[in-house]
């Protein structure tokens, strides 16, 4: 493990977009960076920019209107870069799957036909646990040998 | 031989630029480990011994990413304002005395040297968003400009309170008066160490000043088209300003690093009076960082000319009729 490894594993700068949530997840998102769970432990910074983000946390169905700016996004992060799926719409589309039967007519079926995901976090929202989990895991993930 | 030797290890390694890049990540830290404190958080604590290296984590990963350059921006000045501002501050931090009354270079007029040096960066910051060619960046970099009217006439009064008080314009000067009489420059001038304070707060775009980083309103101010390389060489200028800028507090302010020291001593004590001296600058520093919101532009230009400049004037004519008297 080299000094840029161990540099990335320590450093995850963190993105939030909301590609149409319904404000369930994004809070349990922000609970994240509050004095209970306190991301910036792993050393985590919430950033505005995504020039200077390293992983993309994404909440909410991936509606038709917001895929071009997520994609916009995703491509103006320098490599390397890790996108985070929190909750259920984001990875399948949640309640707007139409019961598993395929999308509705405006989601995509999930974040993953979009850009590629390093990891999911399940929930109706999910806990601020899980979220800070998928983050460290993806934190350890992280390096320039291993995109 | 060694005397030719001296100079440039003492340039290169101890109160050179290895030693500020030390420091400057050392008090990165302790700043925002203070903040956290005060918002009831930990802080980073994973990165080395209580997240000691969490700034030297930050500064090598951001090296290791790529380096965009917009389309549309300057390139050769928007590759130029990040080596500049870091070459900028190692140059004044020439002037700040670390190991005894004077620093490593010393000559008359040098606190107006050192005054110099913050205009200087709040220029790199205009040309650094200039150039981006981004909507977020030019609105940051106006309010940069705009920022230093409201904070650069109370900055300047401050430091002329001293300089009247001790009847000296360099900073060996002033610190040799200070060892002489006792530490009697902060009671007669404390209004001035608090303008200064608030002013460097401003100089160094930090909560309620961070006006031109707005993050909730302008994205990331005009540091946003930033990645990479240069992002890592404009988090580095800035943390060795915070370094810079409380030196001077500390040297103009709070005595220097000169103090009581058993003889033959003083290289290790005067250092480490310094960097005490140094942390509690940077811990108040840190402290209104964590008490207050940030203010609104208009609001920040008029706080500085309509309160600070008075107030700054009242003092200078105090200190002015002191010396008469």
């Amino acid at each position: 493990m080299g000094i840029i490894d161990w540099a990335f594993r320590k450093s995850p700068w963190i993105l939030h977009f909301n590609t149409g949530s319904c404000n369930g997840c994004d809070i349990e998102i922000f609970a994240t960076l509050t004095p209970k769970y306190d991301v910036e432990r792993l050393g985590a910074l919430l950033k505005g920019s995504p020039r200077h983000a390293d992983i993309l946390v994404v909440s909410g169905p991936v509606t038709r209107q917001a895929s071009g700016r997520i994609l916009r996004i995703y491509e103006q992060m320098p490599d390397p870069k890790k996108v985070v799926a929190v909750g259920t719409c984001c990875i399948s589309g949640g309640v707007f799957s139409n019961g598993g039967k395929g999308p509705c007519y405006n989601v995509y079926p999930g974040l993953d036909s979009l850009v590629p995901v390093d990891a999911y976090v399940p929930g109706c929202p999910p806990k601020p646990e899980a979220i800070l989990d998928g983050i460290s895991k993806v934190a350890k993930k992280a390096g320039v040998g291993c995109k | 031989m060694w005397s030719a030797i001296l100079p440039i290890l003492q340039t290169i390694v101890f109160p050179g630029f290895l030693f500020l890049i030390a420091v400057s990540f050392l008090y990165e830290w302790l700043d925002r480990k203070i903040y956290a404190w005060m918002q009831f958080r930990a802080g980073p604590v994973l990165a080395g011994p209580v997240g000691i290296l969490q700034p030297l984590a930050d500064f090598v990963k951001l090296m290791g990413k790529e380096d965009i350059t917009p389309a549309y921006a300057d390139r050769r000045i928007f590759g130029a304002v990040p080596i500049m501002m870091v070459a900028l501050i190692f140059t004044f931090w020439a002037v700040v005395p670390v190991t005894g009354s004077a620093g490593l270079v010393s000559f008359r007029g040098d606190v107006v040297f050192a005054l110099v040096s913050m205009t200087f960066f709040c220029m790199l910051v205009f040309l650094g968003g200039f150039s981006s060619a981004d909507r977020f960046s030019l609105l940051g970099a106006e309010r940069a400009v705009l920022q230093l009217l409201g904070f650069e006439i109370p900055l300047m009064l401050s430091l002329t309170g001293v300089c009247i008080h001790t009847g000296s314009l360099s900073l060996s000067g002033i610190v040799s008066w200070q060892a002489e009489n006792g530490w009697t420059l902060l009671g007669p001038q404390a209004i001035g160490f608090i303008i200064f304070l608030v002013a460097a707060q401003a100089e160094l775009e930090r909560i309620p000043f961070d006006i031109p980083e707005a993050e909730q309103e302008i994205v990331a101010g005009w540091l946003t088209e930033y990645s990479g390389r240069k992002l890592a060489l404009i988090r580095l200028a800035k943390d060795m300003e915070l370094v810079f800028v409380s030196g001077l507090a500390v040297a103009l302010f709070l005595g220097g690093p000169v103090g009581p020291s058993p003889a033959g001593l003083e290289w290790l004590v005067y250092p480490a009076y310094f960097l005490i001296k140094l942390a509690l600058v940077v811990a108040i520093l840190a402290f209104i960082r964590g008490l207050f919101a940030r203010a609104r532009i208009d609001q920040m230009v008029s706080f500085g000319l309509r309160y600070l400049v008075p107030i700054s004037l009242a003092q200078v004519a105090a200190t002015i009729l002191w010396r008469l008297a």
